[in-house]
């Protein structure tokens, strides 16, 4: 089949083509040659315009037969053009395109109109090309979802602090009601009417109360608080959620011999410690087994690794909880890093679980270990100091500490720290009604005076206040007088960082009665 | 559409009435930058809002504002990275019309999905020309005579632009220019 296509046709595909009679002169063009050679013209010796790479042009093009690759540049411009010579009866078709690559995109003389509809070389270029632009967009895009993050991030780090702000100053006044109502219902509480009333008031308080806890956990502030708790009592109670930790193909032993010693923790965060060694114990047991739980009060030292480290030297009373399995036991190796916060032997795992155990388990003063044998199980140790023998962290000795602080009459001496006057004096009015000896003190500072003249037997002291804040005023009273016994008051559970092992903490608006049990525990 | 044709808006309303108007304008739809990014098809409602929201601070009618942004795009993408291949469409008015559906083959390679629009030279003489535009789209007339308009400036022409026919699919543009050099 012969097609035979008209210059103008032929152009359009080809818009550099070169047609070379037999006399070896151009007797055709496209019009790209026209358009960027300006200097070729028809009737011209192909040899005067154009060099073919590697070959005597008029030798090739004499001698060529059938189609052939061809690389042609002009003699006088810089122009590459390469294609397939096509010999036939009258001379050859230089069936060529311009080579063009993508940086002569932005500064070439030539566009599209150059080039074939159907060039591959172009449609992929101009691909390339676009493919940049969009990623050049996408890394700008990547960057400002990040700064959109981060700015959410900011925002709700800011409400959340304003909330927890606002919480914490609600909070005080909730506490001033509160102890005052307290006030009012020990003097004229016999009254019905009065007592009535105050009733109201209280109810109110404590829905109050209810709210700013909310707005606390909202805002991500701690609200548990810790407090002495036995430990037997906590396992004993919560018993109904443990035996569902482990499941039904295992069972669960106890022996709690602590004898409802106390150890200073957090509820929550002390369930939760149990509940991550039970989750544990009960991974290494697919197949099911049993779980020995048990407590016992241990003397010597708390920590597992036998670090004898000064600050814990002293801490010779710790209860003792031990969670074994019957499982299949861990590795040196995975025994080693059981407790990394990214850690999990399980394809499934947060890892998580352990971490936060060790987390508590130093926070209160104490430490958490794995002991393991393959095949045979695993087994928990989970020590924590016992009220009673938490001592401060360094005993520093003071004449006015070896004094004894209880005053003349044998009353407890308590120094009582708190910046808001209604509070202070609603506290001191209770405290010495209850038979106390209270020394009260309007900041930190005063109430570092105050620890330099006497001695005391308890440290009662807010947490927020201008100036010296409460646990700084709680370490240097150890140091001071290290037989303190310090009960933080806050509407906010301060960082875990800034308080010591065996500090009491109560939750404002707090109750005198839990005050009292505190200060008398 | 596309998530490129949003940023380029942006950058619009950023030129025309600053970072804050666009913020606003970001509020009011509730959109952020995931409804910008650059390869994402975006359901053409939300395009034309973000256009009438726009039109709204511009102070114009959306059909002003469509046309304004036809206009603003080809200056958009004769800058930055895409400047190399507008240059490479074309360097005159009537070359560059000639060539935009292989610029759009490109562009449909590089963004699957995209419903691009097919222009035709139907009569082309010295400062004369007849421009066929179909797109399965309805209401762009605005825009694309906003486009042609902008693609006047890139060359230096000027001259008007009339709407000869409306057909079901397609809209005839005649464009009498001369170049201002
Ligand atoms: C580098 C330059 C260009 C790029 C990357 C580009 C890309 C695009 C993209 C991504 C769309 C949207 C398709 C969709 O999301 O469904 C589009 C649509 C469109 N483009 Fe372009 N374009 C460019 C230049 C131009 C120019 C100079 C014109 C001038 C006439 C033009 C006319 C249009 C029209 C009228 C539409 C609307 C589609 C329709 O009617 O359905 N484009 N283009």
């Amino acid at each position: 089949m012969l097609l035979s296509f008209s210059e103008k046709q032929i152009g359009a595909l080809l818009p550099a083509f070169l047609h070379i009679d037999k006399q070896l002169n151009i007797s055709a063009m496209g019009p790209g040659i026209l358009r960027h050679l300006p200097h070729v013209r028809i009737g011209m010796p192909c040899a005067e315009a154009f060099n073919i790479v590697n070959y005597d042009t008029a030798q090739f093009l004499q001698e060529g037969v059938n189609v052939q690759p061809v690389s042609l540049i002009a003699r006088d411009i810089d122009v590459h053009l390469s294609g397939a010579a096509i010999f036939h009866e009258a001379g050859c078709l230089l069936a060529v395109r311009f080579a063009i690559t993508e940086e002569m995109f932005a500064d070439s003389s030539m566009d599209l109109s150059d080039f074939g509809h159907a060039d591959p070389v172009i449609l992929s270029t101009m691909l390339i090309v676009l493919q940049r632009a969009m990623l050049e967009e996408s890394q700008a895009n990547a960057i400002e979802l990040a700064h959109a993050r981060q700015r959410s991030t900011d925002l709700l780090e800011r409400t959340s602090r304003v909330a927890g702000y606002m919480a914490h100053d609600f909070n005080n006044l909730l506490s001033v009601i509160r102890l005052n109502t307290d006030r009012l219902s020990r003097q004229f509480g016999k009254d019905e009417k009065i007592g009535k009333l105050v009733e109201i008031i209280q109810e109110m308080a404590a829905r109050g109360s209810e709210i700013t806890q909310s707005l606390m956990t909202l805002s991500l502030q701690r609200t548990d608080m810790r407090q002495p708790l036995s430990v037997d009592q906590v396992i004993h109670d919560n018993m109904g959620i443990l035996d569902s930790v482990v499941g039904p193909n295992i069972s669960l032993k106890l022996t709690l011999n602590a004898n409802d010693r106390k150890c200073v923790v957090s509820y929550s965060d002390f369930l939760n410690a149990l509940i991550n060694l039970l989750i544990n114990a009960r991974e290494a047991m697919p197949m099911g087994g049993q779980i020995a739980l048990s407590s016992s009060v241990g003397v010597g030292l708390i920590k597992g690794d036998g670090d004898t480290d000064a600050d814990m030297a002293q801490s010779d009373s710790y209860i003792a909880i031990q969670i074994a399995d019957t499982g299949v036991g861990m590795s040196d190796a995975l025994l080693s890093r059981a407790f990394e916060p990214q850690f999990s032997s399980k394809p499934n795992g947060t890892g998580l679980g352990l971490a936060s155990v060790r987390n508590f388990a130093v926070e209160t003063g104490g430490d958490v270990w794995l002991e393991s044998a393959e095949g045979k199980g695993t087994t928990a140790y989970l020590h924590l100091p016992i009220l009673k023998t938490v001592a401060p962290l360094v005993a520093v000795s003071s004449a006015v500490a070896h004094a004894g602080a209880s005053d003349a009459l044998g009353k407890k001496r308590i120094l009582l720290v708190e910046d808001e006057p209604y509070a202070l004096e609603a506290l001191v009015e209770m405290l010495e009604a209850e038979g106390y000896a209270v020394t009260p003190c309007a900041s930190g500072e005063e109430a570092l005076i105050a620890l330099g003249q006497d001695a005391y037997d308890v440290l009662l002291t807010d947490v927020v206040m201008p100036g010296q804040n409460g646990t700084e005023v709680a370490r240097d009273a150890c140091i001071a007088q290290p037989s303190i016994k310090v009960i933080l008051m806050s509407g906010y559970v301060p960082d875990s960082a800034a308080l010591q092992p065996g500090w009491l903490f109560l939750h404002k608006p707090m109750e005198s009665a839990k005050l009292l049990q505190l200060i008398s525990a | 559409m596309y998530g490129m044709i949003h940023r380029a808006m942006r950058q619009m309303v950023h030129e025309e009435l600053g970072e804050e108007a666009w913020l606003a304008l970001e509020q009011k739809l509730e959109i952020g930058p995931t409804e910008l990014l650059t390869g994402m098809v975006y359901d053409d409602a939300l395009t034309l809002e973000i256009v009438s929201e726009a039109a709204a601070r511009l102070n114009l009618s959306v059909d002003q504002t469509l046309e304004a942004f036809g206009q603003y795009w080809v200056r958009f993408a004769g800058q930055g990275s895409l400047s190399s291949i507008m240059k490479f469409t074309g360097q005159n008015l009537a070359s560059f019309i000639a060539n935009l559906d292989r610029l759009h083959l490109a562009v449909g390679s590089a963004m699957p999905g995209a419903r691009l629009p097919a222009f035709a030279t139907l009569e082309s003489a010295p400062g004369h020309l007849v421009v066929e535009y179909r797109s399965d789209r309805v209401g762009l007339e605005p825009f694309v005579k906003g486009l042609l308009q902008g693609l006047m400036d890139r060359f230096h022409a000027c001259g008007e632009i009339h709407v000869v026919h409306r057909g079901e699919k397609s809209i005839l543009f005649d464009i009498r220019y001369q170049d201002k050099d």
